[in-house]
């Protein structure tokens, strides 16, 4: 799977408040062939979405972000970008919470790096 | 057989592993802090120098600088040995965002594996010794992708022909008992309040020594002395009698004291045994024989000059060779470590006498506990090298009722000797008597017993008198 030739698909937005977290999500993207744009803040997130970049998967951290991050979920959701929330606990509230602002799950950390690739694989074949 | 042996670089360890590690093979050296666990493995990376084995120690803890400087203060010259070290940089704890987004297990591991692999292809090395195995715990999932790993990677290291030595820790919330199933060899370092000691509790295709051992960590690194077993022991020797070189002497004994056989010499303060005892390691080195007189209270200097006193060459059988005087400082060693001395005295320098001057003095300075058990040990296997051995033994009463030893003692000698105060006619004399010889016969009577400038004098039998043993004899019949 790793060194394959980068798929000439969508790019995948990986949002978080925490850099170390996004290097490392974003290398394993990478590694496994996809393109990855990173928002460390919310200032990062807002200009990411306003270019016209074709963008097939966000995988959003909540940790780091407040309640305004829910708004942005909804336009994702609106742009037509597949979304995933990322938690730092299983939670009842942040689960409702995410699929009612768009999200197609929630994932809880720590994630397991060939469970994450498995998935967007996935969703982005669809 | 020593040959298809890999040494640890620790003599000791070497005789209990029957010769030393078997190549190509995993051993666990298990202990809490500060057991010498970093130090052992130095020693076996340092001592494949010699060969010409290639050495790598992998650090998961202590930093390459830290361990290096260690190694100089112990002695041991890691020039040769390669390090890879992968213990964490002050920068990882500077790094103020920790990632939580994968497991540890997951981020660390990969790179750690890389290095590993790349630094063991590009060496080869034959020796390799991994501080602490412990750390991949924490970079394991579970315990069963761990033991996985552990084995996989041990496996990877033998495959290269490499001889693997690898620590844990064990801790309560941690404990390593597991690692034991996957190694072929497990050394456990202790360190309690009588001594750090040491045992190997598993050794796959080999026989060793069981049991606790000695072991010391010092300015010369680890130094290991193997529990005595006296049945390894056994030599040829000549039954013969040494003669104490003093006729009256040897007519009471029936021609002196038989080789192999431990002699109780036993009496009261100051009545002379310890001279008694040199009398026959004078008579020794005439004959050209060594002997060694282990001395646990008297100073060497003034127990020489003693000797002096009482017409025995002391000083000038110390310079010929014929004589050796050791004085044990209290609490210095344990009983093994002791041994150990003697066992260099008897294998190396061929002592044929031994005296122990004195037995409590023994089981005082020494540490440790079952003096009686060390002691016994100890006998048994100077008997077995067929060499002659002198206990000195006190008596606390000098005169009264006769009691030959403490208890617990008397067991461990086929001869008893003995000396007391005699007070007859208001006078104080001494006088020489045997209780017990096992190889021969002896003279039932006592014998006045004297030490003068000229030597030891032993007088006629006393016979004609009642009531020796209770230290106020009568005559039955007047002296003429």
């Amino acid at each position: 799977m790793r060194d394959g030739p980068p798929r000439p698909s969508p790019a995948i937005l990986v949002a978080g408040g925490n850099r170390r977290n996004l290097e490392l999500l974003g290398r394993s993207l990478e590694a496994d062939g996809w393109r990855v744009l990173t928002a460390a803040c919310m200032e990062e997130l807002d200009r990411a979405l306003s270019v016209p970049e074709e963008i097939g998967l966000a995988l959003v951290d909540i940790a780091g972000f407040g309640r305004d991050i829910w708004e942005r979920c909804e336009s994702l959701r609106a742009r037509g970008v597949m979304l995933l929330v990322i938690s730092p606990r299983r939670s009842q509230a942040i689960q409702q919470e995410s699929l009612a602002h768009g999200a197609r799950g929630v994932l809880v950390k720590p994630l397991s790096v060939r469970e994450v690739m498995t998935l967007v694989r996935g969703l982005l074949r669809e | 057989m020593e040959n298809d042996r890999v040494s640890t670089g620790i003599s000791g360890l070497d005789e209990i592993l029957d010769g030393g590690l078997i190549p190509g093979r995993t051993y666990l050296v298990r202990g809490g802090p500060g057991t010498g666990k970093t130090t052992l493995g130095l020693h076996f990376l340092v001592s494949g120098k010699a060969k010409g084995d290639k050495a790598l120690f992998i650090s998961l803890g202590e930093p390459e600088s830290s361990v290096r400087r260690n190694a100089e203060r112990q002695g041991l010259d890691l020039g040769g040995v390669s390090f890879l070290d992968l213990s964490p940089t002050p920068a990882f704890f500077a790094e103020v965002e920790t990632y939580d987004i994968f497991s540890p297990a997951e981020v660390e591991r990969e790179p750690i594996t890389r290095r590993i692999v790349e630094e063991v292809e590009n060496l080869k090395p034959s020796r390799v010794f991994i501080d602490s195995m412990t750390q991949f715990r924490y970079l394991a999932a579970d315990p069963f992708q761990y033991r996985k790993q552990v084995l996989s990677f041990l496996r990877f290291l033998v495959e290269r022909n490499a001889t693997v030595l690898f620590a844990s820790e064990s801790s309560s919330e941690a404990p390593d008992d597991d690692l034991q199933f996957v190694c072929d060899g497990v050394i456990r370092l202790n360190d309690a309040p009588e001594g750090r000691s040491l045992s190997v509790s598993k050794f796959r295709g080999s026989s060793f020594l069981g049991g606790r051992h000695a072991m010391v960590l010092g300015g010369r690194g680890m130094e290991v002395f193997p529990r005595l077993v006296p049945e390894a022991y056994r030599k040829e020797f000549a039954r013969e009698t040494i003669p104490s070189g003093i006729p009256e002497l040897d007519e009471l004994l029936h021609g002196g004291l038989e080789r192999g056989t431990v002699t109780l010499l036993t009496g009261p303060s100051g009545v002379g045994k310890s001279t008694l005892g040199m009398a026959f390691m004078k008579e020794a080195a005439g004959r050209g024989e060594r002997s060694v007189m282990y001395t646990f209270e008297e100073e060497v200097e003034l127990l020489l000059a003693r000797c002096e006193a009482v017409n025995i060459p002391a000083y000038i059988m110390v310079e010929r060779g014929t004589l050796a005087v050791e004085k044990i400082e209290p609490l210095r060693y344990s009983p093994e470590e002791f041994a150990c001395a003697v066992r260099r005295e008897v294998e190396g320098k061929g002592s044929r006498i031994v005296m122990l001057d004195s037995v409590s003095g023994y089981r005082l300075s020494l540490r440790g506990e079952d003096m009686t058990g060390h002691l016994h040990a100890l006998c048994t296997y100077l008997k077995n090298m067929g060499v002659t051995v002198l206990l000195v033994n006190e008596v606390e009463h000098i005169t009264g009722e006769f009691r030959a030893t403490e208890v617990g003692i008397s067991y461990l000698a086929d001869n008893i000797v003995f000396l007391r105060y005699l007070e007859m006619q208001g006078e104080l004399h001494k006088a020489i008597g045997v209780l017990k010889k096992r190889l021969s016969d002896f003279e039932r009577t006592l014998r006045e017993f004297q030490i003068t400038r000229y030597g030891l004098k032993v007088g006629k039998p006393l016979v004609g008198l009642r009531g020796i043993l209770t230290g106020t004899p009568e005559w039955t019949r007047p002296p003429g």
